[in-house]
């Protein structure tokens, strides 16, 4: 106990003695982690966007006019139970009149045609809009669906915009690997470049080192000090990085989601609290492995 | 600066000329405080000539033994071998009964604590204070604030620094700071105390200081081994001698004088 309050001690003193490369310490930490987190919170911004365009991918289901309502109650049974659905709903003849109506500038037309030519639908929301391709395929190959659907082109009554999907979900998936990618190399970049401070703040004490292996410290005691030292350098740029990230929660994005009104911009605080997590344990992960890194070389007996 | 030369060689003749004293003064007894057995030491960069060859002594308790030779003799070397800062490549070393060669690098600065080192540039820490040097040596081995609060002054007080407890490294002479570095040596009271040319900095008089505070040291019951080319403080104190030339061991005397062999 007398020995951590001694550690402490010493490291508040190494701190105020070695001012110049506990700052320089300091700040890298603080902008590694600053500039990793901005990344985390612009790939969570960016995977909001993308989910909800994802989510604008659902299965609409045609259905002929003479399908019965028993058949149409069991196919929206088979599709509800189906993996990656999420809700089913049914769009009769004359929502979907009342639909194109709304919709269409001239609503006159419908009323020129006579009748109503559009058909009745079954709409399949999805839990998981990557499965879509796979949904539609189990869709279109059940007899259930055979029964209610045109019978003259099964297959044609089934829209999802295939090609548009397809191309859609190769873009989000290069987006969401390349932001990896992007998040692993900056945590690397910071990982060499922390390492790097605090090795050069310890070679500058390098002959204190000395003197305590001279004086007969035991290895333990002389880390203590110095791995302490790491941590808390770690701590305070970890608690820069993530006031400066909070302040522009609180004032660059609201700001930009005002102006981009249309893009889902705002994240969950939950994220942000995760983010913030993240950066105080990495920090202190990098501070405290880099000083014990940097350390070794100088306790070898 | 040829007078000095002259002078030197003179004294030294005229100190081999005289007999050489086998009295004992410290009787040789009990189980030697250092042991060298047969021991060399070659490094990798020399490898066709050793720093250290084949050198057998025995130091014991209470003894005060300088250890001569010019630069390159061996004499670092075999300071640094008693530390275990370096290991012999061949041959078994013996502190105070116990073999550096099978001890276990985590007992290494258990064996520091029970010898203190001295060294020509001092390895004070700039950056704190007299005070806080000699205080450094007891706390970095778990010592209590109470034990440092009474035992630093104590020791200033011996080596005669009472009065400049406050004051930092580079505003101490050479003499100063080289007691500062002895007292940080002896502070917790090691059996032995090593000292690698402690005067090799200091001009003649502070030089003198130094070794009567090491022999004050030693007369407390401390084994002192020293280090050195100062040819007038060996041949003034006549204590015992080991020379060095190029790793072999020339000449151990007792009341022994620098001597022209090395």
């Amino acid at each position: 106990m007398s020995s951590i309050l001694y550690f402490f001690k010493q490291s508040i003193q190494g701190f105020a003695r070695n001012l110049s490369t506990t700052l320089g310490s300091i700040i890298t930490i603080f902008l590694s982690l600053f500039i990793i987190g901005l990344f985390l919170v612009g790939a969570t911004v960016v995977d909001n966007i993308v989910k909800s365009v994802e989510n604008e991918v659902s299965i609409t289901a045609y259905v002929a006019d003479s399908a019965s309502q028993a058949d149409l109650d069991a196919v929206q049974a088979y599709i509800a139970g189906l993996d990656g659905v999420s809700s089913v709903s049914f769009t009769t003849k004359d929502e979907a009149l009342e639909e194109f109506k709304a919709m269409s500038s001239n609503a006159d037309i419908v009323d020129e045609l006579g009748g109503n030519p559009l058909p009745a639908s079954i709409n399949v929301e999805l839990s998981d809009p990557q499965k879509v391709e796979e949904v539609a395929g189990k869709i279109q190959t059940s007899d259930l669906f055979a029964k209610v659907a045109d019978e003259e082109n099964p297959a044609d009554s089934l829209k999802y915009g295939q090609r548009t999907v397809e191309r859609l979900f190769q873009v989000t998936n290069y987006l969401r690997y390349g932001g990896l990618v992007l998040i692993a190399l900056l945590v690397f970049i910071a990982l060499v470049f922390i390492n790097n401070t605090i090795r050069l703040a310890i070679m500058a004490r390098r002959k204190e080192i000395a003197i305590m292996r001279l004086v007969g410290a035991s290895n333990g005691f002389i880390r203590g000090p110095f791995l302490m030292e790491g941590a808390l350098h770690a701590i305070i740029g970890a608690a820069l990085a993530i006031g400066c990230i909070e302040l522009i929660r609180r004032i660059a994005l609201p700001k930009l989601q005002a102006s981009l009104a249309f893009l889902p911009i705002q994240v969950e605080m939950n994220v942000f609290l995760a983010i913030y997590l993240a950066l105080l344990v990495a920090g202190l992960i990098i501070g405290l492995i880099g000083s014990a890194f940097a350390m070794r070389r100088y306790l070898k007996v | 600066m040829t007078e000095a030369t002259n002078q030197g060689a003179r004294s030294a003749d005229l100190s081999m000329a005289l007999p050489v004293l086998q009295a004992e003064d410290i009787p040789q007894q009990g189980a030697p405080v250092i042991s060298f057995d047969r021991v060399s030491k070659v490094y990798p960069a020399q490898p066709n000539r050793p720093a250290l060859d084949n050198v057998s002594l025995q130091i014991y308790p209470g003894e005060f033994v300088f250890l001569v030779g010019h630069s390159g003799s061996g004499k670092s070397t075999l300071v640094r071998l008693i530390i275990r800062e370096l290991r012999p490549t061949s041959g078994t070393i013996t502190i105070a009964n116990e073999d550096l060669g099978s001890m276990r690098n985590w007992r290494v600065p258990y064996l520091r604590r029970n010898i203190g080192c001295v060294f020509q540039d001092f390895k004070l820490l700039p950056n704190k204070t007299v005070f806080e040097n000699v205080a450094f040596a007891l706390e970095v081995i778990g010592k209590s604030r109470s034990i440092v609060r009474t035992q630093v002054p104590e020791v200033l007080r011996l080596v005669g620094l009472q009065d400049k407890l406050d004051k930092l490294p580079d505003q101490l002479s050479g003499g100063e700071a080289q007691r500062v570095s002895i007292a940080r040596a002896i502070v917790n009271r090691p059996p032995l105390l090593v000292c690698d040319e402690p005067t090799g900095n200091l001009d003649p008089q502070t030089s003198r200081g130094i070794m009567d505070l090491l022999e004050r040291i030693n007369r407390t019951g401390t084994t002192v081994l020293v280090a050195t080319h100062d040819r007038e403080m060996v041949d003034n104190m006549r204590r015992r001698v080991i020379a060095l030339e190029r790793g072999h061991l020339t000449r151990d005397q007792q009341r022994g004088v620098y001597g022209s062999d090395v």
